[in-house]
Parts: structure tokens; sequence; C-alpha cells
């Protein structure tokens, strides 16, 4: 379970600060962040493996506070938060295979992580893991020769290499058509279900988190305003999460039509 | 409010056109122009008092043309055998291989330093303006500087043709570097991977076209480097041998050979990287 208790960052402008943020995350379920853009939803994903340092608060994985760990501690933790992100951030020369065995890095050695000495066990999972996300035939394809969608799934399955107990989903979907949305969180909801994964994702399209999640975060301003189950988010919820933005017109008439 | 001292006519009155001169000429133009005039004074003065020493020029240009008929159209050894200078020029390419190698290892690593993207920022600066510093002394010169500390040699040749090569691939390294986009590295930051591994499993085969490219661009200014520096500190390499057919003996077919094996490596060299670059563009 991943417990994050009075989260405070504050930047120099107002935009993307957080203000006591608190919310839990269950493993099993897709937990969805949604508010207007420039509202903290990206910081408070990278506030949780700490790619952002925040001034204050605490965030615990499985009762372990991230934030306390040191440096070594960090990477440790790490290893066991997987990451997804809008623009895939694959190394895009090498092959579907290597970019999904880079997930094994982590758990390894200075050295033979440098030389990349994967056992044939990890090449074995990588396999079966790109085949999970249906793109088995795709393992030896240079990664910048994947449409989109396939680079997501890549992406995932680098996640998944990580043996993660959460997968962190920044956009995931913000860069593809319909139809690869579908397959990427269909995968990623299927994820959550089979091995008990906690999945927590930034969103701007509300209509999907409606669809795909279990759990809705609302966040305006840096601040929590809405959490709780899916089903009892209603055109009331939705107006608390986006009032006085120019999105938020646009987007609760978008999911009304 | 606005009142200028002149009165002016309130009504609009036809004024008689001014013929007034119109230049085409802009304040840089000026400039060249001055530069020029300046500049063709100064040859005019220095042809006309020049100290020709007696020299007839009919007679100097005829063997202006000897001596090239010599080297170009006439090429031969002279003292040494073909075998010999083969080998001299065996020396110097491998002249040019071993400081280029041996300065790409050193320089990727340095690189990694200079690098905004991946180092403290005061550490890029402070490596970037000591290259900077190595770089704006020639090649030569470190070579002369070294054959002090090692004496005249081989070592002394490695050592400044290496010292050279390295400040300037770290410049071009830690740019390729810099072009690396940050968000695939936070990509594995991100899963825990340290720094080093980083380094070799996500930013080296992004680079790997830029690297080579700069690498074999330094291959072939150390080959023309080794040539000269071999001259200057009788690395006993091709550059000796031509330095002392053109000084020494004055044989100018062999100059002439010599000049003409230097273009084939020359050629041979650009064929290659030109092969290889479109290989890993292609194909990685």
């Amino acid at each position: 379970m991943l417990k994050v208790i009075q989260l405070d960052k504050t930047y120099g402008s107002n935009k993307h600060s957080l203000k006591n943020v608190n919310f839990t995350a269950q493993p099993g379920e897709v937990t969805a962040i949604i508010g207007p853009s420039g509202a903290g939803k990206t910081t408070i994903l990278r506030s949780i493996n700490q790619l952002i340092r925040d001034d204050s608060g605490q965030i615990l994985l499985d009762g372990q506070d991230i934030r306390q760990a040191n440096k070594a501690g960090l990477r440790k933790i790490r290893h066991h938060i997987g990451m997804i992100f809008q623009n895939y951030n694959l190394i895009s020369p090498l092959t579907a295979l290597e970019n999904v065995l880079h997930g094994r890095l982590g758990a390894k050695s200075t050295v033979a992580g440098m030389l990349g000495l994967y056992s044939n066990e990890e090449k074995t999972e990588a396999l079966e893991l790109l085949d999970e996300v249906g793109l088995k035939e795709y393992a030896y394809q240079r990664c910048d020769q994947l449409s989109g969608g396939q680079q997501q799934r890549v992406g995932i399955a680098r996640a998944l290499m990580q043996h993660p107990k959460m997968i962190l989903c920044d956009e995931p979907i913000a860069s593809l058509d319909p139809k690869s949305t579908k397959i990427v969180m269909d995968i990623l909801r299927r994820l959550a279900k089979d091995k008990q994964l906690i999945i927590l994702i930034n969103l701007h399209q509300v209509d999907i988190a409606m669809e795909y999640a279990d759990h809705v975060v609302g966040i305006n301003s840096g601040a929590i305003v809405f959490e709780g189950a899916t089903k009892t988010v209603d055109d009331d919820v939705l107006q608390k999460i986006y009032r006085q933005t120019d999105d938020a017109k646009t987007v609760v008439s978008a999911n009304e039509n | 409010m606005i009142e200028n001292s002149q009165p002016k006519p309130k009504t609009i009155q036809p004024v008689a056109p001014q013929t007034k001169h119109v230049s085409l000429v802009t304040r840089p133009r000026k400039i060249l122009r001055g530069v020029l005039a300046g500049l063709a004074i100064i040859t005019i003065y220095s042809l006309a008092t020049l100290n020709n020493g007696n020299l007839v020029f009919a007679d100097a240009f005829k063997s202006l043309g000897v001596n090239l008929n010599a080297m170009f159209l006439h090429p031969g050894v002279g003292q040494d055998t073909f075998g010999q200078l083969l080998r001299a020029l065996v020396t110097s390419v491998s002249l040019a291989m071993l400081t280029t190698l041996l300065g790409a290892v050193i320089a990727f690593f340095i690189a990694v330093g200079a690098a905004r993207n991946l180092a403290p920022s005061w550490l890029a600066t402070t490596i970037k303006a000591v290259m900077a510093f190595i770089r704006a002394i020639p090649t030569i010169l470190w070579v002369l500087i070294y054959s002090v500390v090692m004496g005249l040699g081989a070592s002394a040749a490695v050592v400044g043709l290496t010292f050279h090569s390295v400040a300037y691939l770290v410049k071009a390294y830690s740019e390729s570097i810099e072009e690396t986009s940050q968000d695939t590295i936070e990509a594995l930051k991100a899963s825990g991977v340290g720094f080093w591994p980083i380094v070799f499993q996500a930013i080296l085969p992004s680079i790997v076209p830029a690297l080579l490219s700069w690498t074999f661009i330094r291959f072939e200014i150390n080959f023309a480097n080794a040539v000269a520096v071999g001259a200057a500190a009788g690395a006993d390499d091709i550059g000796y041998f031509l330095f002392m057919a053109g000084s020494f003996y004055f044989n100018f077919h062999e100059v002439g050979l010599i000049v003409y094996l230097l273009l084939a490596v020359a050629i041979v060299l650009e064929l290659v990287s030109m092969k290889l670059r479109g290989h890993y563009l292609k194909h990685n």
C-alpha cells in the first residue's frame, strides 16, 4: 500500500506546488490522479520516487518512508517502483529486448550494469514480458521503428522487468491514439489485478479515468479536493476538481457528451 | 506644448527639391575599402622595394618547373629503399592510430565530467576551460614541450599527440553527450540505476554514430600531425624521411614519392571513414 501523508512542496511560483497532500493507493487497484493542467499531478508522481525532492511529509510504501532513505536505500526502493512516461523515454537506437532488460540494471553491480551482462534467465524473462504485452515478434526491432503505442508497451515491459510493487504512469496515453490508448490501459488494469500491483496514473482525460480507474484522486492548485471510489465521482465532484480553470469547462463538457 | 524655435509655415508649400548628394556607401563598406586600399599600398611598396638578390625571374621559374617535374612526374626512391619508406609510412599510421585510440578512451571518461547534463556545473566548466586552453596550443608545440621532458623521439610524439587529441575529443564528446535526452536518462534513474551503468547503457548507445565520426575526423588530423611531428621530434616516421629528403639530401624524387604515399593514405582513410559512418548511421 502506498500512503502519502501531508506532502508539501513549494516552488517560486504557485504553479506545480503541493499543499498538504494526503492519499492512499491500494495494490490490485488502478488509482488515477486527475486535475487541471499545472495543478501538480506530475509533481506528486515524481515526489513519490523522489525525482523531485519535496519539502516535507511522508511517503510510505508498505510502511517504509521513501523520504527517509539514504542514497543507496533510495536506489533500492526505486528499483521496485516502475515508471512509464508520456514520451516513453526508451533508448531509441536499442532493440525492444535491450530496453526491457534495462529494467534489471538497477539490481546489478556497477560493473555488470556498465557492461550490460544479463543472465539467460533474465533474457528469457524479458522475452516473456514482451510476449505479455503482445510484442514478442518485435523483440529485435529498434525502438525508434515502433509506433507510439508499441513503445509504451515496451516501457511497461521494462517497468515489469523491475519486479515492481508499484508502477507510476505519467500521462501514459497523452501521445496515443484511441486504439493504442485502449490497449495500454487494458494492460495496466490487467496488471493491477493479476500481479496485485499499485498502479498510479496521472491522467487529463476524465473519461479514461472513469472507465479504468478503481480509485480517483482529484487535485486542484496543489491540494487534494477529492479522494474516493470511481463510482462516487459525479458532476459535482468534477466541478470541484476542475473549478476556476479554463480546462474545466472543456473537459467536463467533453465528458458529458 | 511642442513649440519649435523656428516658426513653421501653416500651409504646406511646395518645397524646391534639394539636390543633396545620395551616397550608397555604408559605414562598414567604407572601412572595408579603407583596409583594402591600405593593403594595396603596402603590397605595392614592398614589391617596389623588394630585394630580389639579383634573381633572374625567367631562370628561377624554369628551375621551379624542373623541381616540380622531378617531384611529381618522376617520383622515386633516393637514399632509402621503398621498403624503408613503406615501413615509415606504417609507423606514421600507427602513431596516428595509437594516439587517437588512447585519446578517445581517456577523452570519453573526461567528457562525462565535462557534460553539463551529467556533471555538476562547476566541474563541467572547469574541465571545459582547461581543455580549451590545451587545444589553443598547437599539437606540434605540445610535442616539443614533452620532448623537453622525455627527449626527442617517439615517446614525446605519442604523449604530445595524445594530449591534444584528448582536449579536442573531450569537447566533441561532451557536446554529443549533452545532446542526449534528459528524459531517457531520468527514466533509468527512476528505476534505481547508478551513474556509470546509465552512462554505458543509455548514453553511449545513443551517441555511437557521433562519437565514431568525431574519432575518425581526429584520426585524420592525427595522421597529418604525425607526419609533421615526426619531422620535428625525429620519431623515425614518414615525416622524418620527408624532412631528410627535402632539406638534407635535396632528393626531390623522393619528396614526390612520399607526398604520393601520404595522399594515398589520406584517400584510403577518407573512404574508410565514409563507409564506417554510413554503416553506423544506417544500422545503429
